[in-house]
């Protein structure tokens, strides 16, 4: 692989790569890199084998699609893109103690199980029908009992922080310099190239 | 944070000197995520469980994060026993705290010296404001710290760089609050360069660049600390030697001579046992780790720990007090933000109990904040998902407005530090004991600090006005760490005498925060920094007197 002159799709795995390889505390083997690579691009369809550390593939598979229903591919890139499932996986492995991690797990497999009662399973359904399922999921627990935190909630929450602190999603939908240099106080947003100043 | 000044003063002034610090090195420029951009921290840098399992006591201040979590202890490895729980925040490398702390950088007033003596609290002060205020000049001078010349009383005007600029809601709430209450808001004064040094002594350091990551350490050199600019300047004298991983557990007191006479330290690698000698010592090692070494410098004439004459070694420790956050929404300026990330915010000088303003309690509080657009954080709680919510993202949120208040703890001898002989770290040396509570004075005052923030929110009519009831306060939070061997003017009530040297034992100079008879209500360090130069200048007169 030219790492110099590979295309988009290439570039944005390699990035996804480079975050995998850190994130496994520096080096990682060419078997379990090209497992990631597959897992990026094909992480949606249930069998593909991922390297995941606390979901199971089939569990990522489920958690991809919420994602991306969160934040979908528009005029910038979508949590699939931003490496969001991979950044999920990792963070529940790393983020949250056992007890918080297994629920995860259960209101996940609750998640599922609505599904099913309420229809077809989650991923058998049509795009359009899976983003209502996500909404009205959500919409029902913003109603309800909030703490602890429901899978949904988790799950949005995660998918924007993944998605917020991650290359493309902070390139593309925020101003990031690294070195501002200045402090401007008061500037009007018809100033600014985009509105949003990372801070 | 007073170490390096140690260091820089005695250095300059032609003592060999040898710094000893329990920690790794740190060199300036040697900052691991100082330019690490926020794609490649892991975690969404957020504080990880092993961070949390590793550092349980250090976390509870929610800075321990990827991008910052080297530069706090391992709690499991240097271990502490709290009868009552006090959050006690370490830094056990060369710089220590001086490369996380927040810089804000405030001088204590002749009200603030003389409330002991008028109250009748805790033992008066030593020194007077006067005689502090050429050393708050001096140190301002060489630490670069950035201010407005504000012309209040009980905030001393110091020798500033320019200010940093509010901004337009900022500016919003200063006019409020002081056309309705009277009360002063101004620019924060910190320790950051908004311009260029007026002396040519630190070359390596450059003014702000407004990353705002200070606390990861700063490249540019462009905030205060003892790793940027005092100890490179005692460097450049050829009269330092500093070594790391130095544990300084005991002084070495001898009878014959009545002076100390060196430290006994353990190395933290190797374990291996040595004495070093000098003519004279500065404890450096911040409050609660000089409290340790001199409670456990027991000798025939020291039996209750060095230079404890008084029974006030270990006692009298205060904090910041802290009360539950205060936030709002600010209805307007939608068409406007700010670019560049101030490394600062603003403060609200204490008004109770200034003037004719009288209350219940005694002393005062502070408040520090900022005003800023809301991110990311807006969409908890409402249901937008999708191309819905990247769109909404797109503009800013609303404005946010916080205020979080910073109030002075009395000096009780009831709050103190002993060693706990029972438990023993991994050096094999025994554990400090913590106990320390809030008291009368104190509960009063949080009050107070939560109403008077909603009161400014209120007045500014501002919306949504949120008490952060689960910010819960325990001594220590602040990492502010005070006064556990106050100075004094009468050897029977205080451990140091005014020029922070041990009443009993005048080789020895306590200079970190332990000698502080009152903490005021200020952040402390620029205080610290005052008193160092000024004991390093007294020793080495004293010594070239021959009278050390």
């Amino acid at each position: 692989m030219n790492l110099e002159n590979d295309s988009p799709g290439m570039m944005q795995r390699r990035e996804i790569l480079r975050r995998a390889a850190w994130l496994l505390g520096g080096a990682i083997s060419a078997p379990a890199a090209l497992a990631v690579l597959q897992g990026c691009s094909a992480r949606t369809e249930p069998g593909v084998v991922v390297a995941t550390k606390f979901l199971t593939t089939a569990e990522l598979g489920v958690v991809a699609e919420i994602a991306e229903i969160m934040i979908p591919k528009t005029d910038t890139s979508g949590a699939k893109d931003a490496g969001v499932p991979t950044f999920i996986d990792t963070a529940l492995d790393g983020l949250y103690p056992q007890p918080e991690r297994d629920r995860f797990r259960a209101g996940l497999a609750d998640f599922e199980t609505a599904a099913k009662a309420s229809g077809k399973p989650f991923l058998e359904r049509e795009p359009a029908e899976r983003a209502d399922f996500v909404k009205s999921t959500l919409v029902a627990a913003l109603a309800g009992e909030r703490s602890p935190k429901p899978f949904i909630l988790m799950t949005r929450e995660l998918s924007l922080l993944g998605y917020f602190t991650s290359k493309v999603g902070i390139n593309e939908n925020m101003e990031y310099v690294a070195v501002p240099a200045a402090f401007h106080a008061c500037v009007p947003l018809s100033q600014m190239g985009k509105h949003v100043y990372w801070e | 944070m007073s170490g390096g000044w140690a260091a820089k003063e005695l250095t300059e002034k032609g003592l060999r000197t040898l710094v000893l610090d329990r920690g790794r090195m740190v060199r300036h420029g040697e900052y691991p995520t100082a330019t690490t951009d926020p794609w490649d921290l892991p975690y969404g840098n957020r504080i990880t469980e092993e961070t949390r399992k590793r550092k349980p006591v250090q976390t509870r201040t929610g800075y321990p994060t990827p991008a910052n979590q080297h530069w706090f202890v391992d709690d499991l490895d240097n271990p502490y026993t709290e009868t009552n729980r006090f959050d006690w925040i370490r830094g056990y490398h060369v710089g220590g705290r001086s490369l996380m702390w927040a810089r804000q950088s405030y001088r204590l007033s002749p009200m603030d010296l003389e409330a002991n003596a008028k109250e009748g609290v805790g033992v008066p002060w030593p020194v007077t404001y006067d005689e502090l205020a050429p050393w708050y000049d001096y140190v301002e001078t060489f630490a670069g710290i950035s201010g407005n010349l504000d012309g209040i009383a009980t905030l001393p005007d110091g020798k500033f760089l320019p200010p940093m600029d509010l901004n337009c809601v900022e500016l919003d709430f200063q006019k409020k609050i002081a056309d309705k209450l009277g009360r002063k808001l101004i620019i924060g004064r910190t320790a950051n360069l908004t311009a260029k040094l007026t002396h040519d002594q630190s070359p390596q350091r450059a003014t702000c660049q407004y990353r705002n990551m200070c606390i990861r350490g700063c490249p540019y050199g462009a905030y205060f600390s003892s790793v940027s600019a005092t100890l490179p300047s005692a460097e450049r004298t050829g009269n330092m030697t500093l070594l790391p991983n130095k544990i300084v557990y005991e002084l070495i007191y001898d009878n014959d001579k009545g002076k100390a006479t060196g430290v006994r330290v353990l190395d933290a690698e190797t374990g291996v046992q040595t004495d070093y000698f000098a003519k004279v010592i500065f404890l450096c090692a911040s409050t609660l780790a000089s409290t340790f070494i001199m409670l456990n410098s027991v000798s025939t004439r020291f039996p209750n720990g060095f230079g404890n004459d008084s029974g006030e070694l270990g006692h009298n420790l205060v904090d910041h007090l802290k009360a539950p956050g205060v936030n709002a929404t600010v209805e307007g300026f939608t068409d406007v933000a700010y670019t560049g990330r101030r490394a600062n915010g603003y403060y609200v000088p204490r008004y109770r109990n200034v003037g004719k303003d009288k209350r219940s309690y005694l002393r005062g509080f502070g408040y520090q904040g900022r005003a800023s657009r809301s991110g990311v954080g807006r969409f908890n709680d409402s249901d937008l998902i999708g191309a819905e919510l990247k769109e909404a993202f797109k503009e800013p949120g609303p404005w946010t407005l916080n205020l979080s208040s910073f109030g002075e703890i009395l000096p009780n001898h009831l709050n103190h530090a002993t060693i706990d002989r029972t438990r023993k770290d991994k050096y094999g040396l025994p554990v400090l004991n913590i106990d320390a509570v809030l008291r009368e004075n104190e509960l009063a005052m949080q009050k107070d600090m939560v109403n008077d923030a909603v009161e400014m929110l209120e007045a500014a009519g501002y919306k949504d006005i949120r008490v952060n009831s689960g910010d819960k306060y325990f001594p220590g939070l602040s990492i502010h760490e005070a006064g556990a061997a106050r100075m004094g003017k009468d050897p029977k009530t205080s451990v140091l005498n005014k020029w922070n040297q041990v009443h009993a034992c005048k080789n020895v100079f306590v200079t970190d925060g332990s000698f502080m008879a009152s903490s005021a209500c200020q952040n402390p360090s620029l205080t610290y920094m005052a008193f160092t130069a000024r004991a390093a200048d007294h020793a080495v007169s004293e010594l070239k007197k021959g009278n050390l």
